[in-house]
Order: structure tokens, then C-alpha cells, then sequence
């Protein structure tokens, strides 16, 4: 027979690393899924989408929105950027609820029309997703002041960030849109806004 | 001449004392590990051997060095993963020593010296895994070789330890028989722990793959389109079970001979196989908890060490 005292500390061993572990867990568990403060909101601004649709500081309201500087011509950062873009997109194409946005910031070169192959090409088949365009001095300001980016030549040295804003058009937190463990980061902070979202609605 | 035999006896005890503290400490290891992992603290430090390029994780946003990512910074993750980290540099020093001391004192034992220094040279290798599981941004495969390293480490501090108690003690298997199948059965049961553990993490990082393509869907629902091997672990279980079973009816075999080590650690074995079954089962039906998933992993790196502890006897008992 196994002796009382051999089972009394086993389960006194399993029960404080359980406690213990327990504890690890849920404050792990609640810092993973705090919501980030409020940076600031967006400001006003208008932009015409690659389909056609005007889009505004209204459009991000009641949507969560992941939001990226790009052009389509560009050499370094912007595939990067836009195939982890394009992941989440498809992750995520079961929540009408985030929204995708990617600004030009060379808005000659980017057409209506050439946004519209760029979206194409990153398999954009619905409203998720929108390219916007507008002209070259409110993207300037927009990026400067609206989201005080320091960038200084645009279009070439834009910034690799990826933006999340809340359902109220609030810049929540920013995100490496090159680095895999950012973007994991983000994931895990979209997965708590969709939640209280869903709750809320 | 007497008293240099008791000093030089009392130093092969402090080797086994050493190497009892590298079991338990590598035992707490593998447990913060687990922690790790399943609160999601591997990436908690973003740079390796530091956190956030400081020997003391920041504990405020602006500590963070220019080159770091914000954002990455959680306080709590920070600091579970450091505690591993340092931790870990403890066990590794524990376990230095054990090895020194194996060194000096078991030189002509092949079995102790050679086993700890495997053992010591593993776990440098360890951390180097460790070093390398940040820079892969946790990579699944990297995930399984850390702990499958881990698992073979604690498996030779066994096989030392109790070679050495051997080499202190005197034969305590001497009076002990045992079955001529006990020697397949139990390498039987390390070979199908060790296949059975590859897949349960194989299990684990398909859980987290594929929630990472369904965001927001409860494990339950995930856990049920893995697929195969799923299955393959549940059969391979309760073929751990029948196994167990076997290995405790030729302990019993009033035919032989068994030690109250050997009967001890088979029940053992019996206990946690059945405990492993009802903890994997209830994973499937009720939802992955993050602190059940944490005792399952836990629980089969204590199968591995009673297994190792079993072969051990067996093998003690057939030396004259």
C-alpha cells in the first residue's frame, strides 16, 4: 500500500503548482486581451475607393478597421505589408465587422484602375478590402497629422505600420505590418474587439 | 584508510543528492514550460538571451530600446517568459554541478558519468533550442525538439541517479526476478510515450494553426477537424493502457520476484496512464483548458521518467 502521507504530498504538490499555474494564466490570459487605449481619432478626410465608392472618416465607424500606408509600385516594403494584409483578410472572412484599408500614398501613379488590379491581384473579391485614393497633398497631411507618421519623402518613405481603429474611428494601437510577431499581436487584439463587438451588438 | 571510504562514500552521495535536485528542478522546468506555452508567453521577450535588450525586462513602455516594436511589449508575458529563462539558467547550473561532481566520483561508473554528461551537454544544447524557438517566432517543429530534449535530459538524470544510488547502496535489486518480457514491454511503453508525445504536440500546434484560420471558433469545434491524429492518439493511449496493464500483471507474477521500487513506480505509471486518459479524453469533449493542456504534457514527462525508472530496475537486477 502506497503510504497516506506519500498521497497527501502529491496532491498538495499538484494542487499548489495548479493554483499557481492558474493564477499565470488568467493574468496572462487579461493582458493578451486588454484592449489598447485610445491614441486619438481619426480626423475628417474623403477618398475614393478602387471600386468607385467615396469613403470617409464615417466609414470607419461601427467597423473595426486595420489600416496601411502603400503604393502599388513599390519595390521594398509595400509586398510584405500587403501579403500579411491579404492573411488576415482571409482569416478573417467570416467577420463582415473588419474592414481592410489601404491608402496611396502615390496617388498619380495609382489610378482608380490600377488599385483595382492591385486588389485584384491580392484576391479582394469583396467589400472587406478597400484601396483609397485621393490627392497627393490631404494623403500628406492625412498621414502627418492624422496619424503622425513622420514620414518624410512620400511616397518612397512611407511608414511600414498597420493601424487598428475602433468601431468609433479611434486609432487604438500601432503594428509592424512586416513583422510576424506584431502582426500576431494585432491578431490576438482584433479577437478581442470582434468579441465585445459581438457582445455589445 | 576508514575514514577516507566514508568521506569518499559521502561524495557519492552528494552526487545523488545533486542529481535528485536536477530531477526535481527539471520536473519544475519542464512544468514553467508548459506555462509558458499555454498562456502564451513564448514570444513575452522579443530578443534572446535578453528581454527588450535588458538584463531586467522593462516594466514601462519607455524602457523599450528604439529598435523594438512597442506594441510587443506586455508586461505580464515579459515577465513569465524571463522567469523561465532564468530558471532555466538556474537547472542548468544545478545540473553542472551534478556533473562535476559525477566527474569526480564516478569516474569508472560508465553508466552514471556517461549518462550526466549527455545530460549537461543536452542541456546547453537546450538552450540554445530555447535562443533559436525566439528567433523562429516559436516555430511548431522547434516547440516539439525543445520538449522531446527536455524529456530525454530528465530520462538520463534518472538513469544516473538511480545507477548511482546503485554504485552507494549496494545491489537493491539483488533478491529481485522479473519477467523475461518485462525488458520489451517497458521499452515498449517509452517507445509509444515518446511517439504519443510527438503527436499530442503535433495536436497542439494544429490546434493553434488552424485557430489561427478560424479566429474566434471555440478548440472544441477546431480539436474535431484535425482529423487523424486525433484518433491516432486516443488508440495509442489506451494501447499505453493495455501495455500498463500487461507490465503490472508480470510485476504481480507471484512466479517472480519484484521490488517495492519497481511495484511502486508500475502503479505509478498505472495511476497517471489512467489519469492521462481521462485528462485527454475530457480535452476532446469539454474545452481545451489552458490549465489541463499544462498537466497532460506535465504528467507524460513524469510517464517518461517512471518508465526510465522501470527499465532502470530491471536492468540493476540482472547485475551480479
Amino acid at each position: 500500500m502506497i503510504k497516506k502521507s506519500y498521497i497527501i504530498s502529491v496532491v498538495t504538490i499538484i494542487s499548489f503548482l495548479g493554483i499557481s499555474a492558474t493564477w499565470v494564466i488568467s493574468k496572462a490570459n487579461d493582458s493578451i486581451h486588454e484592449l489598447p487605449a485610445i491614441i486619438k481619432k481619426v480626423p475628417d478626410f474623403s477618398m475614393t475607393s478602387h471600386t468607385g465608392t467615396p469613403f470617409n472618416q464615417d466609414s470607419l465607424k461601427n467597423k473595426i478597421s486595420i489600416l496601411d500606408f502603400i503604393f502599388t509600385s513599390c519595390p521594398g516594403p509595400c509586398p510584405i505589408m500587403s501579403t500579411n494584409m491579404r492573411t488576415l483578410y482571409k482569416q478573417y472572412k467570416l467577420h463582415p465587422n473588419l474592414q481592410f484599408i489601404s491608402i496611396s500614398v502615390d496617388p498619380e501613379y495609382d489610378t482608380q484602375d490600377v488599385l483595382k488590379l492591385y486588389a485584384d491581384a491580392n484576391g479582394v473579391d469583396d467589400e472587406r478590402w478597400k484601396f483609397l485614393r485621393t490627392d497627393m497633398e490631404s494623403v500628406k497631411k492625412l498621414n502627418k497629422e492624422g496619424f503622425m507618421f513622420m514620414s518624410e519623402s512620400l511616397p518612397a518613405g512611407h511608414s511600414v505600420k498597420f493601424v487598428l481603429i475602433d468601431e468609433e474611428g479611434n486609432i487604438r494601437q500601432y503594428y509592424n505590418g512586416t513583422d510576424k510577431g506584431s502582426i500576431s499581436i494585432l491578431r490576438n487584439h482584433i479577437n478581442s474587439f470582434l468579441k465585445t463587438f459581438s457582445e455589445n451588438a | 584508510m576508514g575514514v577516507w571510504y566514508i568521506i569518499y562514500s559521502l561524495d557519492m552521495q552528494r552526487y545523488f543528492q545533486f542529481s535528485i535536485l536536477s530531477m526535481v528542478f527539471t520536473y519544475l522546468l519542464i512544468f514553467i514550460g508548459g506555462l509558458v506555452r499555454v498562456s502564451g508567453a513564448g514570444m513575452g521577450c522579443p530578443d534572446w538571451p535578453r528581454c527588450f535588450g535588458r538584463w531586467i525586462p522593462p516594466t514601462s513602455l519607455s524602457q523599450l530600446p528604439d529598435y523594438i516594436d512597442p506594441e510587443k511589449f506586455n508586461l505580464v508575458l515579459a515577465w513569465v517568459e524571463y522567469l523561465n529563462r532564468l530558471f532555466g539558467a538556474l537547472v542548468g547550473f544545478i545540473i553542472l554541478i551534478t556533473f562535476v561532481l559525477g566527474y569526480l566520483h564516478f569516474k569508472k561508473s560508465k553508466h552514471v558519468l556517461l549518462s550526466i554528461s549527455i545530460a549537461f551537454f543536452l542541456t546547453l544544447l537546450e538552450g540554445w533550442v530555447g535562443a533559436k524557438l525566439v528567433d523562429t517566432i516559436l516555430d511548431p517543429i522547434t516547440i516539439t525538439i525543445h520538449l522531446l530534449l527536455a524529456l530525454i535530459i530528465i530520462g538520463l538524470i534518472i538513469y544516473s541517479s538511480i545507477q548511482s544510488y546503485y554504485l552507494i547502496v549496494g545491489n537493491f535489486e539483488k533478491s529481485s526476478n522479473y519477467h523475461p518480457h518485462l525488458k520489451s514491454v517497458i521499452i515498449g511503453i517509452l517507445v509509444c510515450l515518446f511517439i504519443e508525445i510527438i503527436i499530442g504536440t503535433e495536436i497542439r500546434g494544429g490546434l493553434d494553426m488552424s485557430r489561427k484560420d478560424n479566429p474566434l471558433i471555440e478548440s472544441i469545434i477546431l480539436l474535431k477537424m484535425l482529423g487523424p491524429f486525433k484518433y491516432i492518439h486516443t488508440i495509442l493511449g489506451f494501447s499505453l493502457l493495455g501495455l500498463t496493464l500487461y507490465l503490472r500483471k508480470i510485476v504481480y507474477d507471484i512466479k517472480f520476484r519484484s521490488s517495492p521500487f519497481m511495484i511502486n513506480s508500475v502503479n505509478f505509471i498505472m495511476i497517471l496512464i489512467v489519469t492521462q486518459i481521462l485528462l485527454g479524453e475530457s480535452l476532446v469533449f469539454f474545452d481545451v483548458k489552458p490549465l489541463m493542456q499544462l498537466f497532460h504534457m506535465w504528467f507524460s514527462s513524469l510517464l517518461i521518467g517512471l518508465a526510465v525508472s522501470v527499465f532502470t530496475f530491471w536492468k540493476i537486477s540482472l547485475e551480479p
